[in-house]
């Protein structure tokens, strides 16, 4: 099994010709002799480009090569060099396997990069956020504002050299706050403002500040004044309306701008950021094994699913390898978690139909049994923290709920999840109401949902082939015989099937797992012994992505040598860069279809604002 | 009857109807609480109030857990802050939820409740406020369209968005399905020959109406979930998309009177429609035992709340668009020519038309 499990990343090896990886690599030094090179350093496989050139390599890696899907933008701070960092992680939608990585170095005073909005419009937010964390400037960026901190914020926090009100120190674990013992010293005494506040220089705290939002009105389209009726001489004017960040169907603190024409939408925006935690920053000050329940509050509804990505990318750096019957443990929980999320996602998506809380609550039934699995599997029903490093934390229980593992989970994959799903589509799948509400609506091409980086559902809804359980198979998803769900459509109705399809699939999977879990039992579920203070054996990059419910989740995590806690850490959150396309979706629509929209999206604010 | 006598009747006998209506509002909010809860797999209020029995060993056994919800309700919305937004329009935005409360519980003045009670005055012939009121299709038309101007007007004045545009919802809703509830009112008074709801009742003594015309009663029933605000055409207060839409800055006791305002119409729609098509008081024995009246009006009440409740917790809400193209494109024109051709085949049978016809298959059978 172990020798199976080393051959099943496809593109790995160099070894094969026809990696188109490495065939793009090749083509595009040749293209590019000055402005890419192979990246120099240690543990790191992409390449380097030139700033300048940057979007003509894009260009090219999109338009000839087929890596037309950017999957992650992220900034990096590398304050020995004096540079700053921005990494591309492309990836073939058509030949799947793994990426092209692109890095960027600028000067750290003057961090100018050609923005690839023109090539990419999914890189909008992402780049928005590189800008807020780094300062990095995206030279073309149509509204390069700050998204996740606000707008009054003092500096880029992600720097290295950034210091909040309340600095202790730059790593986990921080040194004694008292170090002589009985000295009461607290790090807010330290802060020269007394308060938890800085503001940048020349920014005055009147009340004024609220005229940053006049950017974000300005921006919009159909804001621009009234129209008077020639005939009736009677004035027009279009309604300006904050949906959020307090309301009920925003499913978190999350706000949409939107410009209105009566009912119909002219334009909107979102706008994030009310609970950012700066989780990235948490992440590189943690240890890497501290991290793990940091990553369940990410998207709270799958926590498994987040702890999967993070404990592979460690387990890249690591080379680390994961024992069997914790690999189908780990699938286990994972689907899971899939069709708990779903489950949610569709029960809300139904009631932001107007349906009340009547579908969202028959499908809590079944989801109540998972959870009841999670808890006594891992003492906690959402905020898991299972996975550790190279296994998992513990192995299934003897029982749930007075039944024995086993016998509990064949009646919830035969019976009782089976049973809900045919009910819903009885109930709700057909409901002409349902039907006549999302059918054409939200609109998303496949051009677009590429284009747009949309990861999961809704790129599957709009007929694109795409999943990463497929397309870069990791843990033992090679083995498993299911299908990859894809419709047509591109609306809410098709992406409401498409969650449907997949928690069928999920079934499929799980019933192949459970004869593995009976086979392998008692056998150990981590490799070595569990590791609690890791020094990492090599520097690098590894990016580990997973296919999460809600789509891809990547996690980029940059290390030294011997380091206890990452250099860099990033997310790449799929809620997150999902809404880069709900302004496109929802134009033209009435109030009502943005709220469906938004629930068909499917967003955790605790993953978009991180 | 002199007028004085005929105005103290209305009195004392309103003043008894509303109380027992209003005590039934309260009732109505719990009974969908609990019917909602049931049908959505949870147990609803249980907390306020129960009815301890003498158990058997330790257990304890309670009735009516949750009877005393409406009361804790009522307590907590009279407690409340009852705050009024800057910039609003304060003698509107206080005038409007009297203008929505108001004609909900005046529609109950013409409602016949039972039939020739042996008590009643010997000019009337039936229970109600206002019993032999002749333009009582007239009366409920006028005064339902008046609780139009209390969710305009609450919107308008509130100085919100949100209010604004559950207001123009609920005007251009209202009006738009008001219009067809007309087409299919009228439906009853053609075959009654009366607007007086007592005479309407008893013609109904042979059928139902509901059986002479069931597409008027079906076309009457959905126009009134739309007139009542209720799922799935609660598109005003929707609370996914406008979070409550008009009453969004409304609390306290003047949100509670939105609130009553719903369901008081609420149980004065049910009790319109069991007149008008369900035969009102009428039901088995009734003439005999006129004080069965009561139990069969109140019982068609109970019906359609129930169905209405039953429906709110099984559809999704129409958007906007849908639900107007359905009321102008759909209902309106079924409904129009519903009453035309209901009027040509009266005219034509008063006039014989029908008379050979009728020959015809009397000569067969007969």
């Amino acid at each position: 099994m172990e020798a199976t499990l080393e051959a099943s990343p496809a593109g790995d090896s160099p070894a094969i010709v026809a990696d188109p990886v490495v065939d793009a690599i090749d083509r595009l030094k040749e293209k590019f002799p000055e402005a890419v090179t192979d990246d120099p350093r240690e543990g790191y496989n992409g390449l380097m480009v030139n700033a300048s050139q940057l979007p003509a390599v894009a260009r090219t890696l999109k338009d000839e090569l087929g890596f037309d899907y950017l999957s992650s933008l992220t900034g990096v701070d590398q304050i020995e060099d004096g540079k700053l960092e921005a990494v591309y992680h492309t990836y073939s939608i058509e030949k799947g396997g793994g990426s092209v990585t692109l890095h960027v170095q600028v000067d750290r005073d003057n961090p100018v990069i050609p923005s690839l909005m023109p090539i990419w419009p999914g890189a909008d937010f992402q780049e928005r956020e590189a800008f807020d964390m780094y300062g990095i400037h995206f030279e073309g960026h149509p509204d390069l504002r700050r998204i996740l901190t606000w707008d009054g914020f003092n500096g880029h926090p992600l720097r290295k050299d950034w210091q909040e009100p309340f600095y202790e120190d730059a790593q986990k674990p921080f040194g004694s706050r008292w170090p002589e013992g009985n000295a009461v010293h607290r790090a807010e005494e330290n802060n020269p403002y007394g308060k938890n506040v800085q503001y940048p220089a020349g920014w005055v705290p009147t009340g004024e500040e609220y005229d940053v939002e006049t950017d974000m009105y300005s921006i919009l389209k159909g804001n621009d004044g009234h129209t008077v009726d020639r005939a009736t001489h009677m004035k027009t004017d279009k309604l300006t309306v904050n949906i959020g960040p307090q309301h009920p169907s925003t499913h978190g603190v999350f706000r949409m701008v939107v410009t209105l024409d009566g009912e119909t939408i002219l334009d909107l925006k979102p706008v994030m950021g009310y609970l950012h935690r700066n989780h990235e920053k948490i992440g590189e000050r943690n240890t890497f094994l501290g991290n793990i329940p940091y990553t369940d509050r990410l998207d709270y509804l799958s926590s498994m699913g987040n702890n999967h990505g993070y404990v592979l990318a460690i387990e890249d750096l690591m080379d680390l390898d994961v024992p069997e019957r914790a690999e189908w443990i780990r699938i286990l929980t994972v689907e899971l978690t899939r069709i708990c999320n779903h489950l949610w996602a569709l029960g809300f998506l139904l009631n932001d139909l107007g349906a009340l809380q009547t579908p969202m609550l028959y499908f809590y039934i079944e989801r109540e049994l998972i959870l009841d699995f999670f808890e006594t599997l891992s003492g906690a029903r959402m905020m898991c923290n299972y996975m550790r490093f190279g296994g998992v934390a513990y192995d299934l229980p003897d029982d749930v709920r007075g039944q024995p593992t086993m016998a509990f989970l064949n009646e919830l994959v035969n019976e009782r999840l089976p049973a809900a799903l045919d009910q819903a589509d009885r109930l709700m799948t057909y409901n002409e109401i349902v039907r006549a509400r999302s059918i054409g609506v939200g609109f998303l091409s496949r051009q677009d949902a590429i284009a747009y980086s949309m990861a999961g559902p809704i790129l599957r809804a709009s007929g694109v082939n795409y999943d990463v359980r497929r397309a870069e198979p990791y843990s033992y998803y090679d083995q498993l015989d299911f299908d990859v769900p894809v419709f047509y459509n591109g609306d809410i109705y098709d992406r409401y099937r498409v969650r449907i399809e997949e928690m069928k699939q999920s079934i499929r999977i799980i019933k192949q797992v459970l004869p593995h879990l009976e086979a392998t039992k008692g056998a150990p579920i981590i490799s070595g012994k569990p590791q609690y203070a890791i020094r990492m054996p090599r520097p690098g990059e590894a990016y580990g992505r997973v296919e999460n419910p809600k789509g891809e989740l990547g996690y980029y995590v940059t290390t030294k040598r011997r380091s206890s806690n990452p250099e860099r850490y990033h997310v790449r959150a799929t809620s997150f860069i999902n809404l880069t396309a709900l302004g496109k979706m929802c134009i033209g629509h009435k109030i009502a279809d943005v709220v469906a929209i938004l629930g068909s999206i499917d967003i955790v604010l605790g993953e978009v604002d991180r | 009857m002199t007028l004085g006598q005929i105005a103290l009747w209305g009195l004392v006998v309103g003043f008894i109807m509303s109380l027992v209506v209003i005590t039934g509002f309260a009732y109505t909010t719990l009974l969908e609480r609990k019917v909602l809860a049931r049908m959505q797999a949870r147990y609803g209020p249980n907390r306020a109030g129960y009815i301890p029995l003498p158990g058997r060993g330790k257990q304890e056994r309670k009735l009516l857990k949750g009877f005393m919800q409406p009361a804790a309700d009522a307590v907590k919305l009279f407690f409340k802050e009852d705050n009024t937004p800057a910039f609003a329009d304060k003698w509107v935005y206080n005038l409007a939820p009297m203008l929505a409360v108001i004609p909900a519980i005046l529609v109950l003045a013409v409602i016949p409740w039972a039939g020739d009670l042996p008590w009643l005055p010997e000019q009337y012939d039936y229970f109600a406020i206002v019993p032999g009121l002749n333009v009582a299709v007239l009366f409920i038309l006028a005064v339902t369209s008046i609780s139009v101007y209390g969710i305009v007007l609450a919107g308008w004045a509130s100085n919100s968005k949100y209010a604004v545009l559950g207001g123009l919802r609920a005007s251009a809703q209202m009006i738009s399905y008001e219009l067809a509830m007309s087409m299919t009112i009228i439906i009853p008074v053609m075959l009654a020959n009366s607007m007086d709801l007592g005479v309407i009742v008893d013609a109904q003594k042979g059928g139902y109406y509901v059986f002479l015309q069931p597409i008027a009663a079906i076309i009457f029933c959905i126009a009134v979930m739309a007139e009542l605000q209720r799922a799935p055409f609660d598109l005003l207060e929707a609370e996914q998309e406008l979070s409550s839409g008009f009453n969004v800055e409304y609390g306290g006791m003047r949100f509670g009177m939105f609130f009553m305002a719903e369901y008081m119409k609420m149980v004065s729609f049910s009790a319109i429609a069991a007149t008008l098509f369900f035969g009102g008081y009428r039901g088995p024995f009734v003439d005999q035992v006129p004080m069965l009246g009561f139990v069969y009006m109140f019982g068609k009440i109970f019906l359609g709340l129930f169905i209405m409740i039953w429906i709110r917790a099984t559809f999704p809400r129409l958007r906007y668009d849908q639900l107007m193209s359905f009321g102008w494109k759909k209902m309106l024109p079924l409904a129009v020519l519903n009453f035309i051709v209901l009027a040509v085949v009266m005219v034509m049978a008063e006039e014989g038309a029908f008379d050979a016809l009728q020959q015809a298959v009397l000569g067969i059978f007969g």
